[in-house]
């Protein structure tokens, strides 16, 4: 009788044994799964979050008036729009810093009173993350208006507003936000550049950090240190609460995952190994009997570790789907933000069909390898 | 064929350990059917699978045709049990997934020709009374036909040596005598044949007696048959 023949027949014969060994594969590998793809969207979910809460490097003139710039929110100074190219285009800048934007603010008068007004010009992302470039995207000619504009304009979304003799047209308007955005205008750079008179020029780069360092490992310093390098005319003012709050929560997420995934890996390994085992030890009599009956230990070994090989393929395939159905159908409710991008992983599939087999067999194979070693007569007696 | 020299088997136990077998030397010819008698405890098992190659012994020697078996490697004694001994346990130790027939086949040696031995398992099933259970699984069946699908086994690959642990303990008296039938008309044959057995049915059969107490030989009966021929060949059935 072929060795395939063998396997088969064992497995029909004791199929309720076969459907628990599988059983325990399929939970730990749906565990094994699902708990990958939770921790993977947790991570996810908390990047984007935690970007959300908006730029917290400003790269300013480095003439700045500072007391002019904090009682206005803005540089008096200007740069060349050039110096932002000139930076992303500098050799590991974005390990440091990610979304670069430039930016023109300054003060204007609006329906008789002041308003602030930004210019917001193409956010430059790494080129290796293909990230979605964050923060308001504008053409040419639409502006976006904060709560108390709109509401001083009696503007509408859709309508056209007169700034300096130029009209833009409405794109958005903001909810109330309770800071300065409630009075800001945001416009197209060029637009801006042009209504404020300084073609070409911009007095910020608006910027997010991507060491993500805590306060205590003082990332400005580095920071510092790369700007001053490539853009000697300006310097980087972080805002600290924001970036660190960012760096901590982040470094909890992936020292999270850094624990989570190895622990259920552990135990479910050790949780298969067990089956394995145990199955293993079940069937020492009948390794004693094919000993005795002269079969030699490959063959003897072929028959368990098949045995292991099949049930772990299946064990795989079925705690693949599980794993990814829990996860599909709970992923969502827990990670809002990130929800689509909680897809079926091809990739975990062909992990765990690749593994799991590998692993019960390899840990049938000591037990095996131990009950073929001893005596015959010894193992025969094991029932 | 077989030469026991000075066989001790002690096992560890709770007691200090169990003397199973207390150094027994005996030569068992080619061509003999040997009865091992003897009150239950007393190492008739342990002798049987020491003989087998399948235990070793504590101190002492057994040597399979003119080979020292426990010198051979695991492996090359596994090949020798596979080609030239034939068990038959006592407690039958059929495989619980595969039919008679398939149960029978299993104890070829592996790359054996199965196709030449099949007429030889049918006559098997046949002469053995198997026949209608011949695609039975083991759980089915009861203790003699486990007991003779054991038989069956052990006789299926033409062994030089058959080595029986109580054959016919299960079995009514008409029954163990068609087996003790079937190990002598396989002695006849040229076979070698050792059986365990506890009353006397295989006494018109076998040439020789051999009786353990606690472990050791105590004087053996006077053979009654005159055993085979040695130089007979291989039996075939
Ligand atoms: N693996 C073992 N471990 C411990 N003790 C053992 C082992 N095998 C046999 N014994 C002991 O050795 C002694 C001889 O056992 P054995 O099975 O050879 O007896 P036996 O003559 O075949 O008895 P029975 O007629 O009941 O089958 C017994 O006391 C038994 O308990
Ligand atoms: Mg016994």
């Amino acid at each position: 009788m072929s060795l395939a023949d063998l396997i088969l027949r064992e497995l029909r014969h004791h199929w309720a044994n076969a459907l628990l060994v599988t059983l325990g594969l399929v939970i730990a590998v749906a565990l094994l799964v699902a708990v990958k793809m939770t921790t993977a969207a947790a991570e996810r979910e908390t990047r984007r979050v935690m970007r959300d809460l908006g730029f917290n490097l400003r790269i300013i003139p480095r003439a700045t008036d500072m007391d002019h710039f904090w009682t206005h929110g803005f540089s008096d100074q200007t740069m060349p729009e050039e110096a932002v190219r000139r930076l992303a285009a500098s050799h590991g800048v974005f390990l440091s810093f990610n979304h670069l934007t430039p930016a023109l603010e300054g003060r204007l008068d609006v329906a008789g009173r002041p308003a602030l007004l930004t210019g917001l010009g193409e956010t430059i992302v790494d080129p290796n993350e293909g990230k979605q470039p964050m923060g308001y995207r504008l053409k040419p000619g639409q502006v976006i208006l904060g709560r108390a504009i709109a509401t001083r304009l009696e503007a509408r979304r859709g309508e056209t507003i007169r700034l300096s003799d130029r009209e833009f047209t409405v794109e958005r308007i903001l909810g109330e936000s309770g800071t300065d955005e409630d009075v800001r205008i945001y416009g197209a750079l060029a637009d801006v550049q042009a209504v404020l008179g300084l073609p070409g020029r911009i007095n910020e780069i608006k910027a997010i950090d991507c060491l993500c360092l805590t306060a205590d490992e003082d990332p400005l310093a580095q920071l510092r240190a790369v700007v001053e390098k490539i853009v000697p005319e300006a310097r980087v003012m972080q805002l600290t609460v924001l970036a660190d709050a960012r760096a901590r929560q982040r470094q909890m997420a992936e020292r999270y995952a850094q624990f989570a995934v190895p622990l259920v890996l552990v135990v479910g390994a050790g949780w298969l190994a067990l089956l394995a085992w145990l199955n293993v030890r079940e069937r020492r009599a009948e390794i004693g009997l094919w000993r005795a009956l002269g079969h030699g230990s490959a063959r003897i070994a072929g028959l368990l570790l098949g045995k292991a090989l099949v049930l772990g393929a299946v064990g795989a395939l079925a705690g693949y789907a599980l794993g990814m159905w829990i996860a599909l159908s709970a992923g969502p409710e827990i990670f809002k933000v990130t929800a689509k991008s909680l897809r079926p992983e091809p990739i975990l599939l062909f992990w765990a069909l690749a593994l799991t087999p590998a692993f019960a067999a390899l840990a049938s194979l000591l037990p095996t390898m131990a009950a073929v070693a001893q005596e015959p007569a010894e193992t025969l007696r094991a029932d | 064929m077989i030469v026991c020299e000075q066989v001790e088997r002690c096992f560890p136990a709770a007691t200090g350990a169990v003397r199973a077998l207390a150094g027994v030397s005996v030569s068992i010819a080619r061509g003999e059917f040997v009865a091992i008698k003897g009150p239950s405890g007393c190492g008739k098992t342990t002798l049987l699978l020491a003989l087998g190659g399948m235990q070793r012994p504590s101190a002492g020697r057994v040597s399979f045709e003119g080979r020292d078996l426990y010198a051979l490697s695991a492996p090359q004694r596994n090949r020798l049990r596979a080609e030239r001994i034939g068990f038959v346990f006592q407690l039958f130790h059929l495989v619980p997934y595969l039919t008679v027939r398939e149960n029978i086949l299993a104890g070829l040696p592996t790359g054996s020709d199965v196709g030449a031995a099949a007429a030889r398992v049918e006559t098997l099933l046949r002469q053995l009374g198997l026949r209608e259970r011949a695609a039975a699984r083991p759980g089915t069946l009861s203790a003699g036909e486990r007991q003779r699908t054991a038989l069956a086994r052990a006789l299926v690959k033409q062994p030089a040596l058959i080595l029986a642990d109580e054959p016919t303990g299960n079995l009514d008296p008409a029954n163990a005598a068609e087996v003790f039938r079937h190990l002598a008309a396989y002695q006849q044959a040229g076979g070698t044949v050792v059986v365990v057995t506890h009353g006397n049915d295989a006494a018109p059969y076998t040439t020789r007696t051999l009786n353990l107490v606690a472990g050791r030989l105590v004087e053996a009966d006077r053979p009654v048959n005159t055993p085979v021929n040695a130089d007979q060949p291989i039996p075939s059935l």
